[in-house]
């Protein structure tokens, strides 16, 4: 039976030639909240975001939004409940800021008609929000990592969902930028009510800024729950095969790790 | 500057069809086709000059057109109508009735050639389709990409063995329909050519977004609402048959698909595919009517082949795109 949870995952399972990507993962969601994704390089959480965003449809098991199976909904109804920031690292995109941005406006747009006034003032308001507003013009290609980041999530801004999926949004980014992007992130999820699926396998990250986390393993549910309850380095360590150290800033509850050797 | 190309563009491509009937062996001038004095000149400028120019250009047109579907399509910006076997599958159709001997016509509009020729391009397109699907999963641009390359090889050796077992008149025959060539002898070809033009102009027009959102990746272009293998689908079928419609009238006629798509890129200074797509239309038309007046001027009174002065040109121009080498 469904719950009443926003999003609702079950029994999740996916098999791509022959190997198993994700095995029987299950959790929920409530609307609003910021999920942090986490596990080691190739734990399967790049794939387990691509079957809930309906990218990947070969997958076993439900994926329900409100209730509804995400694999019967047509592709365009997904696109105005859930945008991505992908992982595009040093791929190819040759438009503007603006012009991507406007991209992102296609669920929303009759087939023949082109751009509306409406949709120019949720752009303009887009790239205010994410900071790129003075940026507009300048070719995706031609910017730095950080600012080509920011103006990525403008762009799913720009599309107007309630839900915002980000795949490793901090990877190649230098110290700044990464605040920059996560405090962009955080801002969305408080003041516009977003729900927030990110992904990373920074764990201060999504310690700091998720409210809960979803760890993932060899393409199992490692644990899951509260983000203040998963300091702990026996955990920590299980899930990462690695040692960690914390520490606890002044006045903080939530301490910072840092990896300190193997697991022997 | 930029802001000024699409117009500028149009108005050269009128400049170029209304200035071309007037060029050739003989020269015409403006008033005494004005005049209508002379039938001998109505007659070669309404039976032959006009028409070739208007395919020219609608052949030239679809050709670019066709191309920057593709570019998109395969994110490829190699990728172009003539590399992916639906040209060679219409030369086997083409090579296969002039070795078989038999001839027919349909309605007497149509040539056989013509009529063999376009077959030969719609199995093709089928067998490029049913080998790029076989594989569990799906239909993915790579895998589509490779079985065109793969299938225009095949058919291209067969072609040759055709050829190889043909006659002196067959073979010479074979040989200059391969390299493609404006010829009309009054509206008929104009009449096949021109609708297909005009599907492939406004699925390119009408498809612009998400020829935007193709560029981007399959992952991005899903995730703004695009149903990929869909869309790839119905683009794949329509090109095909549109560039199997017009080299079953033309013959093969090579690098305008690739070539115009770039130059358009660098002129209008934008990847969005609706100006690009108002701006190929312009181009590859003029290019190609511009050429084909080169063909006849050349060798007059011999014409060259303008397959192969497109080939002669695209291919410096394609050196040239790979070793300025920047993207």
């Amino acid at each position: 039976m469904s719950s009443d949870m926003f999003l609702d995952i079950e029994n999740l399972s996916l098999e791509l030639g022959g190997v198993r990507i994700l095995e029987n993962i299950s959790f929920s969601l409530d609307r609003g909240k910021y999920l942090g994704i986490i596990g080691p390089n190739g734990a399967g959480k790049s794939s387990l975001l691509k079957c809930l965003g309906r990218l990947q449809k070969n997958y076993s098991g439900r994926v329900l939004l409100e209730g509804n199976s995400i694999s019967s909904m047509p592709e365009r109804a997904v696109a105005r409940r859930i945008a991505w920031v992908h992982q595009t690292g040093s791929d190819s995109l040759p438009f503007t800021v603006r012009e991507f941005a406007l991209m992102s406006r296609y669920p929303w747009q009759k087939a023949i008609g082109g751009e509306t006034l409406e949709d120019m003032e949720i752009i303009d308001r887009s790239l205010e929000t994410a900071g790129v507003a003075d940026i507009g013009d300048r070719q995706l290609n031609s910017l730095s990592g950080g600012e080509r980041q920011k103006a990525l999530i403008a762009a799913a801004l720009a599309q107007s969902t309630d839900i915002l999926f980000l795949d490793e949004p901090t990877s190649f980014l230098d110290y700044r930028h990464q605040v920059e992007t996560l405090e962009l992130v955080e801002r969305v999820n408080r003041e516009q009510g977003i729900t927030i699926l990110l992904v990373t396998h920074d764990i201060n990250l999504a310690l700091h800024g998720a409210d809960e986390i979803l760890a993932i393993k060899r393409g199992r549910t490692a644990w899951k729950g509260k983000s203040e309850d998963l300091h702990h380095k026996e955990l920590l360590s299980e899930i990462f095969d690695t040692e960690f150290e914390s520490f606890v800033s002044n006045g903080q509850k939530i301490p910072y790790v840092a990896p300190r050797g193997l697991v022997r | 500057m930029k802001r000024l190309a699409l117009p500028a563009l149009a108005l050269f491509s009128m400049a170029v069809i209304i200035a071309a009937p007037f060029i050739g062996m003989q020269q015409i001038s403006f008033a005494e086709f004005l005049s209508g004095s002379d039938m001998n000149i109505a007659r070669i400028m309404w039976d032959l000059r006009i028409p070739r120019v208007l395919l020219g250009w609608i052949t030239g047109a679809t050709l670019a057109l066709c191309g920057l579907i593709f570019q998109a399509l395969f994110r490829n910006p190699l990728a172009s109508p003539d590399m992916l076997g639906v040209s060679t599958g219409a030369a086997f159709g083409a090579v296969l009735y002039i070795r078989t001997g038999i001839v027919f016509s349909f309605l007497g509009l149509i040539s056989g050639l013509s009529l063999a020729a376009f077959a030969g391009a719609l199995a093709a397109t089928f067998a490029i389709y049913a080998a790029g699907n076989l594989r569990r999963g799906g239909m993915s641009e790579a895998t589509l990409l490779l079985a065109g390359v793969a299938m225009s090889f095949l058919f291209g050796s067969l072609n040759m063995i055709i050829q190889f077992t043909g006659g002196y008149v067959d073979t010479f025959r074979m040989m200059r329909w391969s390299m493609g060539g404006i010829q009309a002898v009054g509206f008929a070809p104009i009449i096949a050519t021109l609708p297909a033009l005009a599907v492939i102009f406004a699925v390119a027009f009408v498809a612009a977004p998400e020829l935007n959102l193709f560029v981007c990746g399959e992952d991005i272009a899903a995730s703004r609402g695009v149903s990929v293998a869909k869309l790839r689908r119905f683009l794949f079928f329509s090109v095909s048959i549109v560039i199997g419609i017009n080299v079953a009238t033309c013959g093969p006629i090579g690098f305008v698909g690739l070539l115009g798509p770039h130059i358009c890129r660098k002129m209008v200074g934008t990847t969005d595919h609706r100006k690009l797509a108002v701006a190929s239309l312009f181009f590859g038309g003029a290019f190609l009517v511009m050429c084909d007046t080169a063909a006849r001027m050349l060798w007059a009174p011999a014409e060259v082949p303008v397959g192969v002065l497109t080939y002669c040109i695209g291919s410096i121009f394609f050196l040239w795109l790979l070793v300025r080498g920047k993207r």
